[in-house]
């Protein structure tokens, strides 16, 4: 009864570092995807000026650790030119967590455009169309419901990876988790955070099964 | 659903049974280990956890109380060398465990090490929970605030934004302020260089740290920066042992006595403080 009344008190604390913890994801999911279609649709091009720093952007970004780019997003860019100074570390890990998922979500909507058959790209261009039309009518509609699964699996990864935001001084689930661990010298408020951490994942996991369903009338 | 229900049930019980698994291996080997440090101590032996051997935590982090050479791998500072020059006095070979600042306390409690010497400051909160050493360096929160800053005191602090290394005691003095009502916009970050990165980019009004660490951040900037308030409350440094440990907290503190005598404690702390900021102290 005594570790349940210590739960409680720690609810407020922890939702609100579960907010933080969403916020943090969807936004930067949901920019990160309209982000990606061009870094995709970009390293598909067959113009090297266009292809190549998409290419070299979506290596960068899959290839460093999120923990670095965010550190030197937030630490670093203001010793090399202090008007590259972010204010906000909120505004700071948005653009990391952004730029980091659109390099992993861009391999995914290329995948799931380059997984449509090569027919029907052909079939579009005897019929007239421009590659835009084929891309907008034609591909794109087919690829969203295959692409769901990845940009699910993507969610759930950034759900947990917003938990590096610590180092930057903002305060996610893992941090209010953490803070309360060390200050009440018990880990015991583990359990409720991994609890929380399961329900967000569960409602997430849900929703998207719920679009897949949706889209799955285009299969 | 029922065999859904059964499928939860028979998880949860394998839960706790990893659980108390693990727990009871844990006692195990504490009673073991406890059981050779009698029998050591019987015979005028170790007093250490490995016989022969000084672990001691610190967070290499921390300049220039504890910090990595430049090679990146070589713990240097004042706490090193003088854990160093203790662990020469007694005879011991020393063990550099470097851990997270967040969780040391509990590593010596779980006898990870065998003491902690990583800057810890006294509290009253830490000598209910841990056997502190008596102190060995003078040291205080101080606030540091950019030359032209109109901060001249704590109370001054109202509507600002001030940076801490979580869980220190700066940012109990912070908190501590926070609650008697100064509307502080506390920032806490893992590690102290980030509280200084900080106020370099001019995110932060303040920075509040140990007065031991502050020079050396502020570095070739330190022109630029002025300390303008101590915390009242002085809290010096200790070492901090686990409850019951008190013979080698003995034996480390008569090891410090002699390294005061023949000079060597005042050597270490003039090579990296610029004075021997260890004279004054009790030993």
């Amino acid at each position: 009864m005594d570790a349940l009344n210590k739960i409680i008190t720690w609810m407020p604390q922890l939702l609100n570092g579960a907010k933080m913890t969403i916020i943090i994801t969807i936004l930067s999911v949901a920019i990160g995807l309209v982000l990606s279609l061009f870094l995709a649709l970009g390293k598909m091009s067959k113009n090297p000026i266009i292809n190549k720093p998409c290419s070299a952007y979506i290596f960068f970004f899959r290839g460093t650790p999120l923990l670095m780019q965010i550190y030197f997003i937030y630490f670093g860019l203001p010793q090399f030119n202090p008007a590259l100074t972010i204010k906000s570390a909120f505004v700071a890990a948005m653009i990391a967590y952004t730029l980091n998922s659109a390099a992993y979500l861009a391999e995914n909507i290329r995948a799931g455009i380059q997984s449509i058959d090569k027919g029907q790209n052909e079939a579009a261009k005897a019929l007239g169309m421009t590659y835009g039309q084929t891309m907008r009518y034609i591909i794109i509609p087919q690829t969203v419901r295959r692409l769901i699964p990845p940009v699910g699996n993507e969610f759930i990864m950034v759900l947990k990876d917003v938990s590096l935001v610590a180092i930057i001084g903002l305060s996610d689930l893992t941090k209010v988790t953490r803070a309360i661990s060390s200050s009440s010298a018990t880990a015991l408020v583990y359990i409720p955070a991994m609890i929380i951490y399961l329900i967000i994942t569960a409602v997430f996991s849900f929703i998207f099964n719920r679009l897949e369903k949706k889209y799955s009338v285009y299969e | 659903m029922k065999k859904r229900l059964l499928a939860c049930v028979l998880a949860g019980a394998m839960v706790v049974g990893s659980l108390t698994a693990c727990g009871s291996t844990q006692s195990a080997e504490e009673t073991t280990e406890s059981g050779t440090t009698d029998t050591a101590e019987a015979t005028g032996g170790s007093l250490t956890l490995e016989a022969g051997k000084l672990k001691v935590a610190a967070e290499v982090g921390y300049p220039p109380m504890e910090y990595f050479d430049e090679d990146g791998a070589t713990p240097i500072g004042f706490d090193m060398e003088l854990a160093a020059a203790i662990a020469d006095e007694m005879g011991l070979e020393l063990e550099i465990v470097d851990t997270a600042w967040d969780g040391i306390f509990a590593g010596v409690d779980a006898d990870k090490y065998d003491v902690i010497m990583s800057c810890v400051s006294y509290t009253d909160g830490r000598n209910e929970e841990y056997l502190l050493s008596k102190p060995y360096v003078a040291n205080a929160p101080v606030l540091v605030v950019p030359n032209d800053s109109d901060i001249a005191d704590v109370t001054d602090l109202s509507g600002k934004s001030v940076a801490v290394q979580m869980e220190t005691t700066a940012d109990y003095v912070m908190q501590d302020q926070i609650a008697a009502g100064v509307d502080v916009d506390l920032r806490q970050y893992e590690k102290v260089i980030n509280a200084f990165d900080e106020i370099k980019a001019g995110r932060v009004d303040a920075v509040c740290t140990d007065a031991v660490v502050a020079s050396y951040y502020l570095g070739d900037e330190s022109n630029n920066y002025k300390t303008v308030w101590q915390a009242p409350e002085a809290e010096p440094i200790v070492m901090c042992f686990k409850k019951g440990n008190d013979n080698l907290k003995d034996a480390m503190e008569a090891a410090i006595s002699t390294l005061k005598e023949n000079g060597k404690l005042g050597e270490i702390a003039t090579k990296y403080f610029g004075s021997d900021i260890t004279a004054d102290i009790d030993y």
